[in-house]
């Protein structure tokens, strides 16, 4: 492992020439970014022991800087080194992340800045500290570093390269900073995961809208007890579209009670319309129950409705364009008052009707358990007659006093000259629907199934 | 931009671009121009620097042009940015080699191209994420060169030349925008350096075919 660590740097950097920064190394040596940090100053320092002036190194420094008079502020950045005319010029550039020119001259204030010098420049960046609570090597080149934007390249190839990687997984190893309350957001799909109960039952989990990653994610009742809804961390702000994909996915979880704002939330991914298209008609009917739903959420959720509401408008451009106008009906409800709520769910029933698909998707093992899992369907003189499984909802009254919807399958007859509608069944896609529905008369009928096919 | 037919004047027009940001990057590297005459400006992705005086910013884009018209000739085989002393010394050139872009008829300019490759599958002729790719380490490589390079001396002042391939007819027509100069000694433009080159890149993104090097003049100027 120490090997390694000066192998690849003596590749990277006095080879092929390459910048290094202390996160592409975590990265690429799978290491704790602190131990990234001591390495880049290990071989930083030998190399030079070596050979002077061979690794160029520009360090990180955080502290609190010294008051600046207002001769010397510029009005942007306060120049602290004069011979780096590159971190003074550009108002981009990354050079010191704190404002560090106070506009009242008169009070000292202290400004906690964090500043990134070349090493030629770290005295003297060092000297424009009152106290400094931390420095570090930032990155390694071989030769001087002309351009501080060419460090940008960094971030960038890290992104680029690393996007597959769960950042909710990753953070422990790479040591990125992590919000202990943020949970990542389950993914609707088509598939019903097999049994996956939560992994961290927190009962409380409040939404943080600013860190929630704009796309497909849902908003989260905070008091429902949902289990492993997580939203990103902030710490990967531009791997948004690739990395909630794949990891999100296998995260979708098992939960105690739908929650009502997911039949708003609009971070679905493909799977998941093709499925409410295909449960639109038959969960038409069970609207009426949400309403009372809804409009107890909404007086509760009103903080975190402002805060997803963001997140769901982003949502809505990764959307098909049919829900568009959906989401903004939802979203200007969302914001008013209980009884427009109400009104506006009856316009809406096909969400509602993908809501309850979704709560079937999550609940699949428990009520398949309980109930025979095909239906009974029998034909006669093209009359389509049987038995089958809907998803009702029932709405109970938590012990919080928290209003809890429940899918629940239950059963009813039916009679209907079509032949049978498209099973709410967590299969996905409609491909599967039909042949599925097929082959379930077949069994159920066994006599009958020329005569369903003939029918096609 | 990808619906569109790729024809030889599409990857003309994507090499004089990368062209320019080259040029803006050789200048802002070598310090041609005051440093804080440079803005930061974003290109395939990278940041990148580029200058706002507009007298440089037209001189450029005229010879860019210039250069264009000499590439649809089919005529260049080397474009050359070179840094010249106070006293017209070239200390410097940072050469890029076209000849190995397509050749077509002046008629088949705007002739969409077709590569297949040995076993008959259609290939694209310029790739677009490859050929960023290419320019973004390219550039890069510009970027930290100067790092690498001798310092010049004060004053220096840049030109652009390019050096046609062995049937081209120099351009000599009224508004004559190119200055021939005999090379000397069968040597190429810049008279003859004593030359070190360092390589800096090659790209090849579908037909776009190019090589990037620096040559320095090892005696001093």
């Amino acid at each position: 492992m120490a090997q390694d660590y000066t192998e690849y740097l003596a590749i990277n950097v006095l080879n092929e020439q390459q910048l290094v920064s202390y996160r592409s190394l975590s990265r690429a040596l799978k290491v704790h970014s602190n131990l990234a940090k001591q390495m880049l100053y290990e071989f930083h320092r030998k190399q030079n022991a070596k050979k002077p002036g061979s690794v160029h190194a520009t360090y990180l420094i955080t502290g609190i800087r010294r008051a600046q008079s207002p001769a010397h502020t510029n009005g942007v950045h306060s120049q602290e080194d004069g011979d780096d005319t590159v971190m003074q010029s550009s108002p981009p550039l990354p050079s010191s992340f704190a404002p560090h020119h106070e506009e009242e001259a008169e009070e000292p204030v202290a400004v906690r800045s964090v500043l990134l010098v070349k090493e030629e420049h770290l005295e003297q960046a060092k000297a424009t500290f009152d106290s400094v609570t931390g420095i570090h090597i930032n990155s390694l080149q071989a030769n001087g570093l002309s351009d501080v934007q060419s460090l940008t390249e960094c971030n960038r190839k890290i992104v680029e390269s690393y996007a597959s990687e769960d950042p909710l997984q990753a953070w422990k190893q790479y040591g990125t900073i992590q919000n202990p309350n943020v949970k990542r957001r389950t993914q609707r799909k088509g598939p019903p995961p097999p049994a996956r109960i939560a992994k961290d039952a927190d009962a409380k989990m409040k939404p943080l809208a600013p860190t929630t990653k704009p796309t497909a994610l849902e908003k989260q009742a905070s008091k429902e007890s949902k289990d492993s809804q997580e939203s990103k961390p902030a710490s990967k702000p531009s791997s948004a579209k690739a990395t909630p994909e794949p990891s999100k996915k296998p995260a979708a979880v098992n939960r105690q009670g739908s929650d009502i704002f997911k039949s708003f939330a609009k971070g679905k991914t493909k799977p998941k319309k093709e499925d409410s298209q295909s449960s639109a008609e038959a969960t038409a009917a069970a609207t009426e129950p949400e309403d009372e739903a809804m409009g107890g959420f909404s007086e509760e959720e009103d903080d975190a409705e402002d805060g997803a509401a963001d997140v769901d408008e982003v949502p809505k451009e990764s959307e098909g364009k049919s829900k568009k106008e959906r989401e903004a009906d939802l979203q200007a409800m969302m914001d008013q008052e209980d009884e427009i709520m109400e009104d506006a769910a009856e316009a809406i029933p096909d969400k509602t009707a993908e809501e309850q698909d979704e709560g079937a998707i999550d609940k699949p093992d428990s009520q398949q358990a309980e109930e025979p899992a095909k239906d009974t369907v029998t034909m006669e003189n093209g009359r389509r007659r049987g038995r089958r499984r809907v998803m009702k909802k029932k709405t109970v009254k938590d012990e919080d006093g928290y209003l809890v919807t429940k899918e629940e399958a239950a059963w009813e007859s039916f009679s209907e000259d079509e032949p049978p509608p498209k099973k709410i069944e967590a299969a996905p896609a409609a491909s599967t629907n039909k042949p599925a529905a097929g082959k379930k008369a077949a069994k159920a009928g066994q006599g009958n199934i020329m005569s369903f096919f003939s029918k096609k | 931009m990808s619906t569109e037919a790729t024809t030889l004047r599409v990857i003309i027009a994507a090499f004089t671009d990368f062209l320019t940001v080259a040029i803006h990057t050789i200048l802002y590297e070598r310090a041609i121009y005051p440093p804080t005459s440079f803005l930061s400006a974003r290109k395939y992705n990278l940041s990148v620097r580029q200058n706002r005086h507009p007298k440089v910013c037209e001189w450029i884009n005229d010879a860019v042009s210039a250069v264009e018209t000499e590439l649809l000739k089919g005529v260049v085989g080397r474009v050359a940015i070179v840094i010249y002393t106070k006293d017209n010394h070239p200390v410097e050139r940072f050469m890029l080699d076209v000849s190995r872009f397509p050749t077509v008829a002046l008629a088949d300019l705007d002739t969409p191209l077709e590569r297949t490759a040995a076993n008959g599958d259609r290939l694209p002729i310029l790739p677009r994420i490859d050929m960023e790719e290419q320019f973004r380490a390219t550039l890069s490589r510009l970027a930290s060169c100067s790092s690498t390079l001798k310092p010049l001396p004060e004053g220096c002042v840049f030109n652009i030349a390019v050096e046609l391939k062995q049937d081209g007819q120099p351009p000599l027509n009224h508004p004559q925008p190119w200055m021939p100069v005999q090379s000397a000694k069968g040597d190429a433009v810049g008279g003859q350096l004593q030359k070190k080159a360092v390589p800096v890149r090659s790209i090849a993104a579908g037909e776009l075919l190019l090589e990037c090097w620096i040559e320095e003049a090892d005696g001093a100027s």
